[in-house]
């Protein structure tokens, strides 16, 4: 009763109008970023499989009228446009377009007389974005007037159609990927573009869950420390566990709604980008197998119980944070302190997370390994890629890691909430003399 | 008059600092006691060892017949401690407040309920009790604490610098309040104050307290008559000064 009374207690401080504000704007920043990432695949999705080619032929020879009847008898469009002068800036403009290939007068004489003929490709620029720069136009238009170029010179050397396509494409690749002792006909940039975004989320997920647990928890005991409440709820008649377990379990409570959330809003932001360009992707590049077929003939998709083991994992990262955010919290002498006491917490957060995004941490020198291993939040950023890729032992080996880092942090925190500790012990960076002489009166107060 | 509070050679020591070096006295029921000293002398630590904040080095008290070393659970369930310059959860409003500490100490709730109903009445807050503490004046914090404080019953509530930062009207008040709690409800009070006329006023017995040590204990006609003094002012200076000498 008595519990559940603090844990109410914890929960409506946690629990503000700030927090349900900033949860609902997250989620709705998710929302539209998803929906502006859908339309931007769309958009460039229909622009991969219409092509429309913009043309303006001032050559205007009987051989670039050739050339424009074949590339449109090839099933694509062409648009053709009058222009004239070198202000490409102004053609764009003012046929309100974003690209255009220019045949120059001289493109039939130059081929002819032998030489290398040249055509214009202009596009316009409008920002630095990648989707907003794809320009399939002029790549297709380009591709298909030098198909037709050397498609004509092989006629005229005398190939047959069979000895030009042997020509034109001597190799015919076949790729497969190989995980350990399995293997699938996919190329491996296809399996890498399918699972690198799923695989995205988790770290985002597991570094906000890590940051948004210790800073609450660690305001949660400042803020009575300095409010001098906590004193006063000490003096109650509830077990100093008590305490700590409705702090703890109130600040887990409230980080795992705000990773629901993210988690979900992240999902549909996600969900829609993987599907459309995955499918886009096994169209183009015609992959023997699909790829999640394949991922599952690589055995690099994840089980039931694969994933109560990340689960498992990720209940000890947010435990290890909890008691090293009860002990950083009891150092704390004022609010603005609090921030600086985060940074510990913070650093062994994003050192592993910038590097399981970078590379692959069972592939670094065996010493910086060993280094980064240490940091027991880096068993969570590398647990699902060790699940992947069959490394269960040393999966494994940092659960053992987390479990036996959260006993002794937890008993550590136990032992200093237990104690007089917790009314004396704080930190004072650059203020040493300071510190000691306003503690040494205190002490004596 | 039984007593409520027997200190028993209370012994603190830290590091390096001995902050309290066998203090005793007792608090008899219905009584207020005071401890009085300089900044440092050790009244806050002699306090926090009687609330169970702090665990004694060598001594003991005993609360209602139970040690603050073998029977910490049982000394809380009996006490009621309100630090100097406390605050209260800013976020919650006075009433939701005096809910969920009430909450602590009674598990019944009809008896919660009154203890709530008595706090409301003791603290004269009135409709402010709706609105959330962040958005009270000092005076009215010190007020919901005291009601707090005392709203249980406790065997013995002990207040650090009770008064602290109030305004003269506000000081008054108070100090009326726990007199009129100690003689018509014969609760027990243990306080520490700087300011020696609340002393004289409020208090039934006073400790003088510096380095560690509790110098002298009685009331305050007693010292002053004692120590040939106008006023406990006076009495207070020379203690400290004849410690120091010391």
């Amino acid at each position: 009763m008595k519990f559940v009374n603090l844990l109410k207690k914890e929960l409506s401080e946690l629990v503000n109008l700030q927090m349900i504000l900033s949860l609902i704007v997250a989620f709705g920043i998710f929302m539209l970023l998803g929906n502006i990432m859908d339309t931007t695949i769309d958009e460039a999705k229909e622009e991969t499989t219409n092509v429309t080619i913009r043309l303006s032929d001032r050559d205007d020879t009987g051989y670039t009228k050739k050339l424009i009847g074949g590339i449109e008898a090839s099933g694509n469009t062409v648009k053709l446009y009058e222009t004239s002068g070198d202000d490409y800036a102004a053609i764009l403009s003012d046929n309100d377009i974003k690209d255009m290939i220019i045949i120059p007068e001289g493109f039939t004489e130059d081929i002819k007389s032998g030489k290398k003929p040249k055509v214009l490709s202009v596009s316009r620029m409008t920002s630095a974005a990648t989707m907003s720069n794809l320009n399939v136009g002029n790549t297709s238009g380009l591709d298909l007037i030098e198909d037709y170029i050397k498609s004509d010179l092989a006629v005229n050397k005398g190939l047959t159609d069979a000895e030009y396509l042997l020509f034109d494409e001597p190799l015919s690749v076949v790729e497969n990927t190989v995980v350990d002792d399995k293997s699938a006909a996919v190329s491996p940039s296809s399996i890498m573009s399918k699972i690198a975004i799923q695989n995205a989320m988790l770290p985002i997920i597991v570094f906000m869950l890590i940051m948004m647990t210790s800073q609450m928890l660690m305001s949660a005991i400042a803020n009575e420390k300095t409010d001098k409440t906590l004193e006063t709820l000490l003096s109650t008649p509830v077990s100093r566990g008590s305490v700590i377990g409705a702090k703890m379990l109130a600040a887990a409570v409230i980080a795992l709604i705000n990773a629901g959330v993210y988690m979900l809003g992240f999902t549909m932001f996600v969900s829609g980008a993987t599907d459309d360009i995955s499918s886009a992707a096994e169209s183009v590049i015609g992959e023997m197998v699909s790829v999640d077929e394949a991922i599952k003939q690589l055995g690099l998709s994840l089980s039931g119980f694969d994933y109560v083991l990340v689960g498992l994992q990720l209940f000890f990262t947010i435990m290890i944070c909890l008691s090293v955010s009860l002990v950083l919290g009891a150092l704390v002498n004022d609010t603005k302190n609090n921030q600086t006491m985060v940074m510990p917490i913070m650093l062994m957060a994003i050192i592993p997370y910038a590097i399981s995004i970078l590379a692959d941490i069972n592939s670094l020198p065996p010493v910086l390994r060993c280094i980064v291993y240490a940091i027991p939040f880096t068993h969570t950023f590398s647990a699902i890629p060790n699940l992947m890729f069959g490394n269960r032992a040393i999966f494994f080996a940092g659960l053992i890691y987390q479990m036996i880092v959260f006993a002794v942090c937890m008993f550590f925190a136990l032992r200093l909430f237990m104690s007089d500790r917790i009314f004396t012990i704080r930190l004072n960076f650059g203020q040493k003399s300071k510190y000691k002489a306003k503690q040494r009166r205190e002490a004596k107060k | 008059m039984a007593n409520v509070l027997e200190v028993k050679e209370l012994t603190k020591q830290y590091s390096k600092v001995l902050a309290a070096d066998k203090v005793s006295f007792t608090v008899g029921e219905g009584e207020i006691f005071a401890l009085i000293g300089p900044n440092g002398a050790g009244k806050t630590t002699t306090i926090r060892m009687i609330s169970t904040l702090l665990t004694p080095t060598a001594g003991d008290a005993i609360i209602a017949g139970h040690s603050v070393v073998k029977e910490p659970a049982k000394v809380r369930e009996c006490i009621t401690y309100l630090p100097d310059e406390a605050g209260a959860y800013k976020n919650m409003t006075g009433l939701k407040y005096l809910r969920f500490m009430a909450g602590l100490f009674i598990s019944d709730i009809d008896a919660l309920n009154a203890a709530v109903d008595r706090a409301k009445e003791i603290c004269g807050l009135g409709e402010r009790l709706e609105d959330k503490i962040g958005s009270y004046s000092r005076g009215m914090i010190r007020k919901l604490l005291l009601a707090r404080a005392v709203m249980t019953r406790p065997k013995l509530a002990i207040l650090d610098e009770p008064t602290s930062g109030l305004d003269v009207l506000n000081a008054i008040e108070i100090r009326k309040m726990i007199k009129k709690l100690a003689e018509e409800e014969k609760m027990s009070f243990l306080l520490s104050s700087h300011n020696m006329l609340e002393i004289e006023f409020v208090s039934d017995r006073v400790g003088i307290i510096t380095g560690g040590h509790l110098m002298v204990t009685g009331g305050a006609a007693e010292l002053k008559e004692r120590y040939g003094a106008n006023n406990l002012e006076e009495v207070f200076e020379r203690v400290v000064n004849e410690n120091e000498i010391r």
